[in-house]
């Protein structure tokens, strides 16, 4: 039997929030984010068949995603590419130098640290994977959507002092898996 | 014990359950005011204090979002959609 199997069902409710906050910081744009997460899972299903069991579940939603990305870069540099033929030949530059090739230098500490910071982002969402679901959506209503404890009680049909017993369990649970984790 | 000792001395439990309060600024002053009070004389409640903020700083850092909820109902029903076509 493969270490992992497939469930379609649950993949939105498990993994969308991890492959938004993986794509948004690789895009930067929500639309497009979104449309690639929707061509993710549908190229996901199609695939399935294909699935060994080999990596988890995430993981291979991911790889998907990634070659999604790309294929989106792809498409907007071949389509700039056209254009910039005639705008961007600077002077300047050594024959041939691009004014695109200038990009990556640009890549600098503000994008490191926001790329790490983004990391830290997934490990805590995979960290949170290992806790309760219920009380996992508790939380991120709480701590990532800052919604109201009035709201969120109405919603999960639990009172104040519930929801604080959740949050204790989750922060300390959250804190020990970063330390394992990240440190 | 005092009035003053009842009012203002809580426990252990007490004092982290202020200090997670306190991180989504849900703590009232009175349950502030205490839990400073039990900090300074309780070493184990400023190392989880200190543990908590981190994590605070932490998840403020990483700029975690959540898809909201008319998307991911989107993605259901289409990937229902789909998978209920594949496998007919
Ligand atoms: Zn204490």
């Amino acid at each position: 039997m493969p270490a992992h199997s497939l469930d379609p069902n649950k993949w939105v409710d498990k993994y969308s929030d991890y492959l938004f906050n993986y794509t948004i910081v690789r895009v930067n744009d929500r639309e497009v984010a979104n449309d690639l997460i929707s061509e993710t899972f549908l190229a996901a299903l199609k695939s399935a068949k294909y699935f060994k069991g080999k990596a988890s579940e995430r993981t291979w939603l991911i790889s998907i995603l990634k070659r999604k990305i790309i294929d989106y870069y792809r498409k907007i540099n071949s389509r700039k590419g056209k254009a910039e033929v005639k705008i961007h030949y600077s002077e300047d530059y050594n024959e041939g130098e691009w004014l695109e090739e200038q990009v990556p230098d640009q890549f600098d500490r503000t994008a490191e640290d926001e790329m790490e910071n983004n990391e830290l982002g997934l490990a805590i969402l995979e960290c949170l994977d290992s806790i309760n679901e219920k009380h996992a959506a508790i939380f991120k209503r709480k701590t990532i959507d800052g919604a109201d404890t009035e709201a969120i009680c109405n919603e999960f049909g639990i009172t104040p002092s519930n929801l604080w017993v959740i949050i204790h369990r989750a922060r300390t649970a959250l804190a020990a898996c970063l330390e394992k984790n990240w440190f | 014990m005092s009035f003053i000792t009842k009012l203002f001395m809580i426990d252990c439990h007490e004092a982290n359950n202020c200090c997670d309060k306190a991180q989504y600024k849900d703590a009232k002053p009175l349950e502030k005011f205490r839990l400073y009070l039990h900090l300074a004389v309780c070493k184990a409640c400023r190392k989880y204090t200190q543990k908590n903020r981190k994590l605070s700083r932490m998840i403020k850092k990483s700029k975690l979002e959540t898809c909201p909820e008319e998307k991911k109902k989107q993605w259901k029903e289409q990937i229902t959609k789909t998978y209920v076509q594949d496998n007919v």
